[in-house]
């Protein structure tokens, strides 16, 4: 797959939506841009480095959560905020990845669950900070000099700049020596820690930095929405992200933020009920990972290995009686 | 605190325990004999709940004779559940068992809420508003029969575990799935019959509290998650660990929810899961022994 | 993956097109747009609202329509999820043939649906959510396009201590809630009314939707002895606390937000609750023409009685309806202006005048139970 055209092609389309886009069209965008990011960031940590975080919702609402109560009750502008709670969202991740990642991968998914589960019961019931669940309505729009991004076609750009610049940010630290340390992680972690690699290293960072770009999305999203509550947490989302990402293709890095643009946008084509179309992401869940467990763009890269290997048996095959006793390995 | 006060607590307390040992053992006996976080417990535990709704509705069958239908229909479903997912599942990375047990989840919770809505509904029974007062303790009377099930149901099933030549195979296969099948237990039906068994005592949970406790399609939701805490408390895996560690959930959420507040029950039992991780991850009974 | 990439930007390309073409012809129906949850927790509600709504709709209709122009009613799944209602509300009302937007039921979605409406100049109507702040940030307080027709939480709280405090029963009343926006300000109403008279809670319980097993709190009670207990719990829940009440050798009356059709009928029949008290923004019974009217086409159509929420978003609606009639143009503006003229009659016998909250102040009904049976013991201006 074609990288560099795929970003050309998503990033001509979304300045197409930001120039000519309704209402209606930047809204669904900027929930696109928001998340395509996060569904990289939780790429990262499971695609790349193999740990099945149930806890990215934990994450989305804490960076939310964090820059929600520094923009209004300390008045901190919207660009130290967001980065504030990001970062308040890594150093959770920190925490229950350490805890968690020393012991087997069925305890760090179940840790990563709880936390999320936690940070819902905090959310509704620490009111000093957080209103309980009545949320906290009426977040102050970005400022940039003196324009206030609050129109939809602005908030656009905004959430597009901050995709493009944090999905480059993930892609370099992928295509890195960091990256490279992640799928060793990943592939074999007894034979990466033979070679001396510290793994719950790679792990952890892996994770800090999921975890930051995830809560800089949540903080984002609910700067737009003007109000948080405890429904950031909702199990929904974690569903939604698995599905991205599984669909996409673990590890793909353009494949699955090609299908979080498609599942953000298509559930608004699709016609029939919310229920009927958490039915069919269950199936459509079950048969991936019993039909393809490599998702869509892995389905794709097996065609393509079998029609190579096709085509050689084939020309080996043409060749074989020419060269005599030549041997074709296909 | 005076003596009567403290143990009606502790009679809560075993009753919590009892329901969450059952729903949490089914669980526990999954993951120790085929490896899988089931994350669909929980939502089989409610369409059990709501299946025996529908048969004290329409058959009007009278409570004992419902409760053994709704078993015997959880027994066939794991099976069934078993061959046509949960093999497939087995011995794969640990992963795809979430996302296919969860893709299960997803189908059977929101399947529920597009057939029956989230109306609420109970099962009514003679005995509903009953209980039995011991001096100022009271016992809820369906409450009681169902905790006397569990206890029956779990002590038949650790009878089994240890006493039977199917149990030791159990066993066996938890311990070593290679070395099972190298003296020749024959592990697909050995784990189909776990499966069975396990979800056979969801089944039993759904129908010993429907007429106790309200049925609609989010209630397993709330149960799968305390069951995830209980069964890593316990020790994965390991089915006497679990047992006694649901009941210590049900102590913790009894006394911390009258001496505190149910919100402090609910955050003490997650955090208690997160301090065993930290500080004992293999379970407070270990995984060694298992089931 | 081609039909991927193509197909993601045939979707962006379509929302870029104008696919509203103009509809301003003298015989297109007026187009009020709503969201309301119809799937998750608290979808049965969002049914009840959707039906009251579609009543008014559907009798306006039958008579005639608005000015000769039909009516149409177009509501979408909001899952109760602010994230969900701005991208669907602002989907709706990029369509410039609606006049006006209809509740969302959830607190927290009419919330973040309230800077979405100011920005495109569209009259919100609040039916059935509840949270205090919705007025607040209304009228005066800074948004001029949102009405609430119904009463706040708060408020009826205010109304049941009121009269329990005159039945000499709130002197030791424990509260029982969900830890939701409904069960908060429930406790918080509480909470004001009883400083009043210089008194307070003596105990605030909240929990978890959802929560199965209430013995740890109950047994709490048990060992408290409050007067009354008040509950703030929806459906499944209120019913799992009621049932559970009468297994725990409690003894005292119930109160608060009790839902006499969710408690089963067979503990209100046998008098185990009897003395117990209820507020509420409506009751079946109440006894006027056009709410007897009310009550039998909505059974018509439902086969069962409209609750508070059928009740409060039909007649919501009823005002909305009404405002367009009234305006001189479908417009939005002049709709909005019509609204806040508002001077109508509820079904239950209040006078609909928005305040300079734009909060409107109809009757709260106080129930009681008495003898196995439910009976209406006032009605208090809110």
């Amino acid at each position: 797959m074609n990288g560099r055209l795929l970003a050309a092609i998503l990033i001509v389309a979304g300045v197409a939506v930001g120039l000519f886009g309704s209402t209606y069209v930047l809204t669904v965008g900027i929930s696109a841009a928001i998340f395509a990011t996060v569904a990289t960031a939780f790429n990262m940590v499971y695609g790349y480095t193999g740990l099945l975080c149930l806890g990215q919702v934990a994450f989305l609402g804490i960076g939310a959560y964090g820059s929600a109560v520094l923009s209004k009750d300390y008045g901190l502008s919207f660009w130290l905020s967001a980065p504030a709670g990001a970062a308040l969202a890594s150093l959770f991740g920190l925490l229950i990845g350490y805890s968690s990642l020393r012991l087997s991968r069925h305890s760090f998914g179940i840790a990563t669950l709880t936390a999320s589960l936690l940070c819902v019961i905090l959310a509704r019931n620490w009111v000093e900070v957080t209103r309980g669940s009545m949320g906290l309505p009426g977040l102050p729009a970005p400022h940039l000099g003196s324009l206030s991004i609050e129109h939809p076609r602005d908030f656009f750009w905004l959430a597009f700049a901050f995709a493009i610049i944090s999905i480059a940010i993930m892609a370099a630290v992928l295509s890195s020596r960091i990256g490279r340390g992640f799928l060793a992680v990943k592939g074999n972690e007894a034979l990466a820690r033979t070679q001396g690699l510290n793994t719950l290293g790679y792990k952890l960072l892996s994770l800090a930095i999921s975890a930051f770009f995830t809560g800089l999305g949540g903080a984002l999203l609910v700067t737009h929405l003007t109000i948080v509550d405890p429904s950031i947490f909702d199990f929904y989302y974690t569903e939604t992200l698995l599905i991205m990402v599984v669909i996409g293709g673990l590890g793909h890095f353009w494949a699955v933020i090609l299908s979080a643009v498609a599942f953000t946008v298509i559930p608004d084509l699709l016609l029939f009920s919310k229920d009927l179309r958490m039915i069919l992401y269950g199936f459509v869940l079950i048969a991936a990972v019993l039909s393809f467990p490599k998702g869509i763009a892995g389905l794709a890269r097996q065609r393509a290995v079998d029609g190579w290997r096709k085509r050689l048996a084939a020309q080996a095959r043409q060749a074989a009686p020419a060269t005599s006793g030549g041997s074709s390995h296909g | 605190m005076d003596t009567a006060f403290a143990l009606q607590l502790l009679v809560n307390g075993l009753m919590i325990g009892a329901v969450y040992a059952l729903i949490a053992s089914g669980l526990s006996l999954t993951f120790g004999v085929i490896g899988i976080v089931n994350f669909a417990h929980g939502e089989l535990y409610m369409v059990f709940a709501m299946l025996a709704y529908f048969v004290a509705g329409y058959l009007e069958t009278p409570f004992s004779l419902s409760i053994a239908l709704v078993m015997l229909t959880a027994l066939c479903v794991g099976a069934v559940l078993y061959e046509v997912l949960l093999r497939r599942l087995a011995g794969k990375d640990f992963e795809r068992s979430v996302l296919g047990t969860m893709g299960l989840a997803m189908v059977l919770q929101n399947g529920a809420i597009f057939l029956f809505t989230t109306t609420p509904r109970m099962v009514p029974h003679t005995l509903s508003y009953s209980a039995y007062t011991f001096g100022s303790v009271a016992v809820p009377a369906l409450k009681l029969l169902a905790a006397a099930l569990a206890t029956a149901a779990l002590g038949l099933v650790w009878w089994m575990l240890h006493h039977t030549q199917l149990g030791r195979a159990m066993r066996g296969l938890a311990q070593s799935h290679d070395a099972a099948m190298m003296v020749g237990i024959d592990v697909r039906a050995v784990s189909r019959l776990a499966v069975a068994i396990g979800v056979g005592l969801a089944g039993l949970a759904g129908a010993a509290l429907a007429p106790v406790y309200s049925i609609h399609p989010t209630m397993g939701f709330a149960f799968i998650f305390k069951a995830f805490a209980i069964v890593t408390i316990g020790g994965l895996g390991n089915f006497g660990g679990t047992i006694i560690a649901a009941l210590m959930i049900g102590m913790l959420e009894s006394f911390a929810g009258t001496l505190g507040s149910l919100v402090m029950a609910d955050t003490l039992s997650f955090a208690f899961m997160i301090l065993i991780l930290l500080f004992k991850p293999e379970g407070l009974f270990g995984r060694g022994v298992r089931i | 993956m081609k039909s991927l990439i193509a197909f993601a930007f045939a979707a962006a390309l379509s929302g870029v097109l104008p696919l509203h073409a103009a509809r301003a012809q003298d015989n297109a129906p007026i187009m009020i747009a709503s969201t309301l949850p119809l799937s998750g927790n608290v979808a049965s509600f969002g049914e009840m609202a959707r039906w009251g709504a579609e009543l008014a709709v559907a009798q306006v209709n039958a008579a005639g329509g608005i000015r000769g122009r039909k009516v149409q009613f177009d509501v979408q799944d909001n899952r109760c999820n602010p994230a969900e209602a701005v991208k669907v509300t602002t989907q709706m009302l990029s369509d410039p043939a609606y006049v006006a937007l209809f509740d969302g039921l959830c607190s927290s979605v009419v919330l973040s649906v309230m800077p979405v409406v100011e920005r495109e100049r569209i009259p919100l109507v609040v039916a059935t959510a509840s949270a205090t702040s919705i007025s607040d940030k209304s009228g005066v307080g800074g948004n001029p396009w949102t009405f609430k027709f119904n009463p706040s939480d708060a408020t009826l709280a205010v109304a049941m201590v009121d009269w329990l405090k005159k039945q000499g029963l709130a002197d030791k009343i424990a509260f029982l809630g969900e830890d939701t926006d409904f069960g908060r300000s429930g406790a918080s109403g509480f909470e004001t009314a009883l400083k009043a008279g210089g008194g307070k809670l003596a105990a605030a319980d909240f929990y978890q939707q959802g929560t199965a097993d209430f013995s740890a709190v109950l047994t709490k009670l048990r060992s408290m002895q409050p007067s009354v207990l008040a509950l703030y719990a929806l459906a499944g829940d209120q019913r799992n606390i009621v049932s559970q009440f009468m297994t725990s050798g409690l003894k005292m009356p119930l109160t608060g937000r009790l839902i006499t059709d969710v408690i089963p009928a067979e503990i209100i029949k046998s008098g185990a609750i009897d003395g117990s008290t209820s507020v509420q923004p409506y009751s079946f019974e109440i006894d006027t023409p056009e709410n007897k009217a009310f009550v039998a086409a909505f059974k018509a159509a439902h086969g069962r009685e409209p609750n508070a929420i059928a009740y409060s978003a039909y007649d919501a609606m009823r005002t909305l309806l009404d405002a367009i009639a009234r305006a001189p143009s479908v417009d939005r503006t002049a709709v909005r202006d019509a609204l806040k003229a508002t001077r109508m009659q509820s079904l239950i016998g209040g006078e609909i005048v928005f305040d300079e909250n734009n909060l409107a102040h109809n009757y709260a009904v106080i129930l009681q139970i008495k003898d196995g049976k439910v009976s209406i013991v006032g009605l208090s201006k809110t």
